[in-house]
């Protein structure tokens, strides 16, 4: 189940790092897109680790409105998976292929018609298995910077203390808030 | 007054070249008026400092300064020893441990992640509302991403192997202890 603690996203341009430990980071997924939601954002999800058809029961359980969301799933391909595919979600064949998840994120937010638009990239932590700090390090800040051109929010999930102190500093360089779901609250950034 | 060969060897001229001059500038990054021994009076004894030589490079030398008196005229000795591959020795071993770091990072939390995953895909299957297809995806990312991480560190190893003849003793000691 979701916790109950509801996340204050106070803006809907800004960019969040949010920060849980491993075993609270579903909850903290969950939370975030019932906040996004709740403010009439069109979530965008981009999931390393949950494949969209279990993506979905779990959201459906939580009372989630599934025609609400748009996913981007790299990882039902990469489980040999079939990709049945509808408009609300984009398949990229792995996690590590960030050609094509690049150009899924650009073409999806030019597809949505929505104004009000939120990226959440779930996870950071996880998306560190395939790739290198550094290069995970130059798409964030390729993201980040597609959705500050556009003024789209952004939120990145995060498992405290997993990322390496330079791709955290980077991070937190290039996002406006850092969020810790065990404080249920927002920190500004130092 | 006079550099032996070893000292013409670091600052890379001849002693012609550097007889006669002032060190300021020259030898030494210190500005005039800023010598540490005759301006500043410090000691230096062993310390980590700097050497100007013919390129204008900034060599890092452990240097020691005496003084001295002969014939009622003051001087300094300058002993230096170049410690430029200790330098690099070291910049290395700040890397190695940087990588280091950063390989476990790719490891340690993905690893606690993937525990609660599968803790999570107990659950589920004990549930059921989640269909056998479901949990065969679940399970099948698993495994490919511990399949990853293992990946991620024999990396990690075999970084450490290819290049072990040049981690220098002391790194290696710090991380084998003997």
């Amino acid at each position: 189940m979701a916790d109950a603690v509801t996340l204050q996203i106070q803006d809907d341009s800004l960019l969040y790092l949010m920060l849980a430990p491993p075993d609270r980071i579903n909850a903290m997924n969950i939370s975030v897109i019932k906040n996004i939601l709740s403010r009439s954002c069109t979530p965008i999800i981009i999931t390393v680790n949950q494949p969209y058809k279990v993506l979905a029961k779990t959201y459906a359980k939580e009372g989630i409105d599934m025609e609400k969301i748009y996913v981007i799933d790299t990882v039902t391909q990469y489980s040999g998976g079939i990709c049945e595919h509808n408009q609300k979600v984009k398949f990229v064949n792995n996690p590590a292929n960030l050609t094509d998840l690049g150009i899924t994120i650009t073409e999806l937010l030019k597809q949505i018609p929505s104004e009000k638009k939120c990226i959440m990239f779930d996870s950071v932590s996880m998306f560190l298995i395939h790739i290198p700090t550094a290069t995970a390090s130059k798409f964030l800040h390729f993201v980040v910077n597609k959705l500050k051109l556009s003024d789209i929010s952004g939120i990145f999930l995060c498992v405290e203390k997993g990322l390496d102190p330079v791709i955290l500093s980077q991070m937190s360089a290039f996002v406006d808030k850092i969020v810790d779901f065990e404080k249920k609250g927002l920190d500004e950034k130092p | 007054m006079d550099a032996n060969p070893i000292a013409l060897d670091v600052i890379g001229l001849p002693k012609e070249k550097i007889v006669g001059n002032i060190c300021h500038d020259f030898i030494c990054p210190a500005q005039c008026g800023q010598c540490p021994i005759t301006d500043l009076h410090k000691t230096i004894e062993n310390t980590e400092r700097l050497l100007i030589n013919a390129k204008g490079e900034k060599v890092p030398i452990l240097k020691t300064v005496a003084r001295a008196s002969m014939d009622g005229k003051d001087y300094l000795v300058e002993s230096f020893v170049d410690i430029r591959d200790r330098k690099k020795a070291e910049d290395r071993k700040i890397a190695l441990i940087a990588y280091m770091g950063e390989s476990v990072m790719r490891v340690n939390k993905p690893l606690e992640l993937t525990k609660n995953n599968l803790q999570s895909l107990a659950t589920q299957v004990s549930n059921g509302d989640y269909d056998a297809e479901d949990i065969r995806m679940q399970i099948q990312i698993q495994a490919n991403n511990i399949g990853k991480i293992a990946g991620n560190l024999k990396e990690l190893a075999d970084k450490f192997s290819e290049e072990r003849e040049e981690i220098p003793e002391e790194f290696r000691q710090f991380f084998i202890g003997k």
